[in-house]
């Protein structure tokens, strides 16, 4: 498993800018990022690599931020690749809240963002399944 | 618990039978002003044979007041004004409110009246966050602190992070705030690492000089682990002090041995009965400079009927609903500002802060409500904050019979004034 922070945003020109200023100053490194917008307002969801600085960071700004568990699962960048993951999880019926994925190295890797609702059974599953789960320290030294 | 037992707990009859003799005093000192000169030269010279009879005067209005600016309503001469207080008028004359050294002395004495019921003694540190100067709020509670003998600083309002030093170190345990800025003020803790209920020692507040919903009171003894008392007052009274809450936080008492109440219907003038809601009408008992008959507060309220189990015999009022003048029409339905704010103040999950804007859209009235997050809660889904759009419209619209726009906003986005708060925005333009 790995922390993910979601920050609440209203829509509005130079809010996303302020959080990326914020994070660079303070030497954090982006390591993933996806927004979901319903128009007026939205979550921007980023991976850092040192998810604890950048959640006390964005704190400090008075940033309205929350910590979420997600598994980060590595997968091969080919056909097929995700459809397996989530064949395996959905055989369990086990609901996906949101998810995206990052191209680590392209034609060779990918990992996909999963945000579940019953993830220390996801977690199980995906570990039965040979899926090689990253935590934190790995995402950091990707 | 009392702070004059015998005024406060006089027998109803006894009560109402000064206030006649008193009401009788001040329509004699009332003819002294040029106003109330050319107004009750009519009225008999006897003075009211009952009570009731209040009735038959006519009202004086803020109108009027602006009309008698500087000295129509002065009935003693200048030489035994010692101070004026004047309110917030942005557009023609500003109404001017005259003391003598007697009013002083009896405003204090309400304060300290006020301040002691609510269990505020000598040993107290009380620190003044209201604004002193032209606005009645800050001197009037200063001085009425000084008189009951509570250490007063009298720091005023805004510079924030100032206020929670002075809370922090000098272990101040009783304020006087707005309510908006108490919950402006709570926006500071965070970064100061301050837990105001572990490393403060407030026990009371003092909140008043707008009107607030139950939800805003218990959301600000929530956050800062105090008991919250409801203050009313008006420049044209004397300030803050006509009407308090005692301990048992159901009702303000208005000071009856210092003025006299009606309820009134704000469109008819007719005076309504107990429990009936409309405006309050207040009449001056004791005041020497100005004596003011009938004046017509525009605040919304109603006489709780009843004895309060705190043993005090003057009557409650209400919390106020809102001024008649602030009373919205969105497509013909009526609703006043504080019941969004009740509304949006049950709901958990929003944070501290709203505005309202009304705006004219193809003809139609368009009511939008901007609202804080509550940061505690949020869990970081889309789906959550959507729920909690749907939500607030819902309750919005099933107590409002109008359905608004909910915007969520972040914490701390909305501009808060350290002044009364501003949160309805008109901006339909021209006449409604």
């Amino acid at each position: 498993m790995s922390v993910q922070l979601a920050v609440f945003l209203e829509n509005q020109p130079g809010k996303l800018e302020s959080i990326t200023k914020a994070l660079a100053e303070a030497g954090v490194n982006i390591r993933g990022i996806a927004m979901a917008s319903e128009g007026e307002f939205g979550v921007l969801k980023i991976l850092a690599d040192d998810p604890e600085r950048a959640y006390r960071v964005l704190k400090e700004h008075h940033y309205t931020v929350s910590r979420r568990t997600v598994e980060i699962a590595l997968i091969e960048d080919r056909p097929g690749g995700l459809h397996e993951l989530l064949a395996a999880l959905s055989a369990r019926k086990i609901n996906i809240e949101d998810c995206y994925g990052i191209v680590l190295e392209e034609g060779h890797q990918a990992a996909i963002v999963l945000d579940v609702e019953r993830y220390p059974e996801a977690e199980a599953v995906l570990k039965e399944r040979g899926i090689r789960l990253l935590g934190d320290q790995e995402l950091s030294s990707l | 618990m009392y702070w004059e037992q015998n005024v406060e707990t006089m027998d109803r009859r006894e009560l109402e039978r000064s206030q006649l003799r008193m009401i009788n005093s001040s329509l004699a000192r009332a003819r002294q002003a040029p106003f109330y000169a050319q107004s009750l030269a009519a009225v008999s010279a006897k003075g009211l044979a009952t009570l009731a009879e209040l009735a038959e005067l006519p009202f004086t209005g803020k109108a009027d007041l602006r009309a008698g600016f500087p000295y129509g309503f002065l009935a003693v001469g200048r030489e035994e004004v010692v101070r004026l207080h004047s309110s917030s008028g942005t557009t023609g004359n500003p109404t001017v409110v005259y003391h003598t050294r007697g009013d002083i002395a009896e405003w204090e004495n309400l304060i300290a009246r006020c301040m002691y019921s609510t269990g505020v003694r000598k040993a107290d540190v009380f620190q003044n966050m209201m604004g002193y100067g032209l606005f009645t709020g800050g001197i009037g509670f200063h001085y009425g602190a000084e008189r009951l003998g509570v250490m007063t600083i009298p720091i005023g309002p805004g510079n924030s992070r100032r206020q929670i030093w002075f809370l922090k170190h000098l272990a101040t345990t009783v304020i006087h705030i707005l309510p908006s800025y108490a919950l402006h003020l709570a926006g500071y803790f965070p970064e100061l690492k301050i837990d105001p209920r572990r490393d403060l020692k407030l026990r009371i507040a003092f909140i008043g000089a707008e009107p607030h919903s139950e939800g805003i009171r218990r959301k600000i003894e929530e956050i800062y682990g105090l008991k919250a008392y409801n203050s009313y007052g008006l420049s044209e009274m004397c300030g803050p002090g006509v009407a308090f809450e005692c301990l048992m936080q159901n009702g303000l008492h208005l000071w009856e041995d210092h003025f006299y109440p009606e309820i009134i219907d704000p469109a008819s003038g007719r005076v309504l009965g107990e429990g009936e809601e409309g405006e309050l009408v207040l009449t001056t008992l004791k005041r020497e400079a100005m004596p003011l008959l009938r004046y017509r507060t525009g605040d919304l309220t109603r006489l709780l009927p009843g004895p309060c189990p705190c043993g005090r015999t003057h009557r409650r009022i209400d919390r106020i609903k809102g001024r008649s003048d602030d009373m919205l029409i969105i497509n013909g339905v009526n609703l006043f500002p504080i019941q969004i704010e009740k509304t949006l103040m049950a709901i958990p999950e929003i944070g501290r802060n709203y505005l309202i804007e009304i705006r004219k859209d193809d003809y139609m009235d368009r009511l939008e409500v901007k609202v804080e997050i509550n940061e505690e809660i949020f869990r970081g889904t889309l789906s959550q904050l959507e729920r909690l759009q749907a939500r607030v419209v819902a309750e919005l619209r099933a107590e409002l019979g109008v359905t608004p726009a909910v915007k969520l906003v972040e914490p701390a986005s909305l501009p808060v004034s350290e002044g009364k708060a501003k949160r309805v925005y008109d901006l339909r333009g021209g006449g409604t």
